[in-house]
């Protein structure tokens, strides 16, 4: 079969289309691209078909690992497909490998070494017992997350454009010199030794459950790495949605109520908002997905992130 | 009774925007006459109280945006308005030894043509329900200048202001307290000057679309 690729001007991206055998799928389709273009991998390629005219809806997007016939209505013969170049991608373990290694290495500097004589602040410093635990609270929590990226998370996508890998870490390198200046500082007030357990204790407690949640939501996808979404069950799961974001929020708070600083409460803020936009989103996605038609179940109530809130 | 309110919002916007405009017709007006009589740095004494109600006034338009009276995006409008007002409040107002630059007229005459012709734009299309295809050319076409200009006048007066900025410790928040919160007045206008660096071309970029769908939509119009 012929396949003639487009961009969404209209215009032809590869003159004369591609031939492909009848029972060719996406994945051929997107190998031969790159054979053809030498520049546009897989990764980058997003495939699309063409919308009807009129129709403002959002264009079906191939899959890969389907054959291109199934996306022909009538003529079998040939089939015009609506090519986008996503730009240059890297894997999402190496986007968040380096967002995380920032704050891991960052905030061990402000405590181990005397950089607050640069800011002015001469003189030796004393230590609390609750900036040593937080340092130790601080890198256990990017190490459980690089690790986590390589050993358990499974992705719906391979990869991420590469300009996220700069703005990513413009957002977590920042706020991690912002909160590790302040809990770090010379005239760091510390709370009391009891406010110090709870916020630990709890944000440990919090740290343990969110790695469960993503053990749940890994054991969801199959290992061939084709993504898909299924209803997550199970432990905090039944009642709310993103349970994992849900953790990952109190987690933070632990950390807060423990060292008291506006920076951990600001980063904590905006943390949130980030989070409960993606739980929104996914949580309308499964809704959408699960609707209880055609023997496809129905998504079950559930909060979407943040009890009794949202 | 949604008949009512439509004409409501109409009164109540098409009252805002024109008294906004009389607002910065009264910055022109008395900057151009300040610079004729006295000179470049004579023009702030002239423009300050009309220039601080004109521009702090703007702030119910992220207000508008946010209860959905307009359309305007409130990512885009905070921006924008946020630098105004750090220029108006923070820099000028707390800072007197930055009022007596040349950059002042710069950023006033700028910044007040700007307004002149958006504030009358907007206002001719809440009162008649359009406006003039020159005046709609006008908006989107004069920040070609007015931008760089405008942008230029403001890093300018930020930096001209920060050795005052840093010496005199104004709206800066020390350590210890109860909080562990510090604030560094002079740091974060560093930062605030950082953002122009990103914020400048993407600004622009957004005003190039806008000006694109805005006068072929005319065209076709």
């Amino acid at each position: 079969m012929k396949i003639i690729l487009v961009s969404r001007s209209a215009k032809e991206v590869i003159k004369g289309g591609i031939e492909l055998h009848d029972e060719a799928t996406v994945s051929d389709l997107q190998e031969a691209i790159y054979a053809r273009t030498k520049k546009f991998y897989p990764s980058r390629q997003r495939l699309t078909l063409p919308l009807q005219s009129g129709n403002q809806g959002k264009p079906v997007v191939l899959s890969p690992k389907k054959k291109l016939v199934e996306y022909c209505d009538g003529n079998a013969k040939t089939l015009t497909v609506v090519f986008k170049d996503l730009g240059v991608q890297v894997l999402y373990s190496t986007l968040f490998f380096w967002e995380y290694l920032g704050p891991l290495i960052i905030y061990p500097i402000f405590y181990y070494f005397p950089v607050y004589k640069y800011f002015g602040y001469e003189g030796e410093r004393v230590i609390y017992p609750v900036q040593t635990y937080a340092t130790c609270y601080w890198c256990l929590h990017y190490f459980k997350r690089i690790m986590e990226t390589f050993f358990v998370h499974r992705f719906s996508h391979a990869t991420s454009p590469l300009s996220n890998v700069f703005r990513n870490c413009a957002y977590y390198w920042t706020f991690g010199t912002y909160v590790a200046y302040h809990v770090n500082h010379p005239l760091y007030t510390p709370v009391s030794d009891l406010q110090m357990k709870i916020g630990f204790g709890f944000g440990l407690i919090c740290q343990v459950s969110n790695f469960y949640c993503h053990l749940i939501l890994r054991n969801l996808r199959s290992s061939d790495g084709n993504g898909g979404y299924q209803i997550p069950r199970g432990f905090l799961f039944n009642i709310v949605t993103c349970a994992n974001y849900t953790t990952e929020i109190y987690q933070w708070l632990g950390f807060n109520i423990a060292t008291q600083t506006i920076a951990g409460y600001v980063f904590l803020v905006v943390a949130t908002l980030i989070m409960t936009n993606w739980a929104l989103a996914k949580h309308r996605r499964l809704k959408k997905l699960f609707d209880g038609k055609d023997g496809r179940p129905r998504y079950p109530r559930r909060w979407v992130i943040l009890p009794p809130f949202i | 009774m949604a008949g009512f309110l439509s004409t409501l919002r109409r009164i109540y916007l098409s009252l805002y925007n024109w008294t906004v405009f009389v607002g910065w017709f009264q910055v022109l007006y008395f900057a151009v006459k300040a610079l004729r009589e006295g000179g470049p740095t004579t023009v702030y004494d002239s423009v300050e109280r009309p220039l601080q109600l004109a521009q702090t006034a703007a702030v119910m338009e992220i207000l508008h945006g946010l209860v959905g009276l307009v359309r305007s995006p409130v990512s885009a409008t905070l921006p924008q308005i946020g630098s105004r007002l750090f220029l108006t409040w923070g820099v000028l107002w707390s800072f007197p030894e930055t009022r007596t630059h040349v950059l002042v007229s710069s950023l006033v005459i700028s910044w007040s043509i700007t307004e002149i012709i958006r504030y009358s734009f907007f206002g001719m299309k809440e009162a008649l329900g359009f406006a003039p295809s020159w005046l709609l050319w006008l908006r989107y076409s004069t920040f070609l200048i007015l931008y760089p200009t405008g942008i230029t006048s403001e890093v300018g007066l930020i930096y001209i202001a920060l050795p005052y900025i840093k010496a005199s410790e104004k709206y800066c928040i020390r350590m210890p307290n109860k909080w562990n919160f510090s604030f560094d007045y002079f740091y974060a206008s560093i930062v605030a000057l950082a953002i122009y660096v990103p914020g400048s071309p993407h600004m622009y970029q957004y005003m190039l679309g806008q000006r694109k769908k805005a006068l072929s939509k005319s065209k076709t119009a």
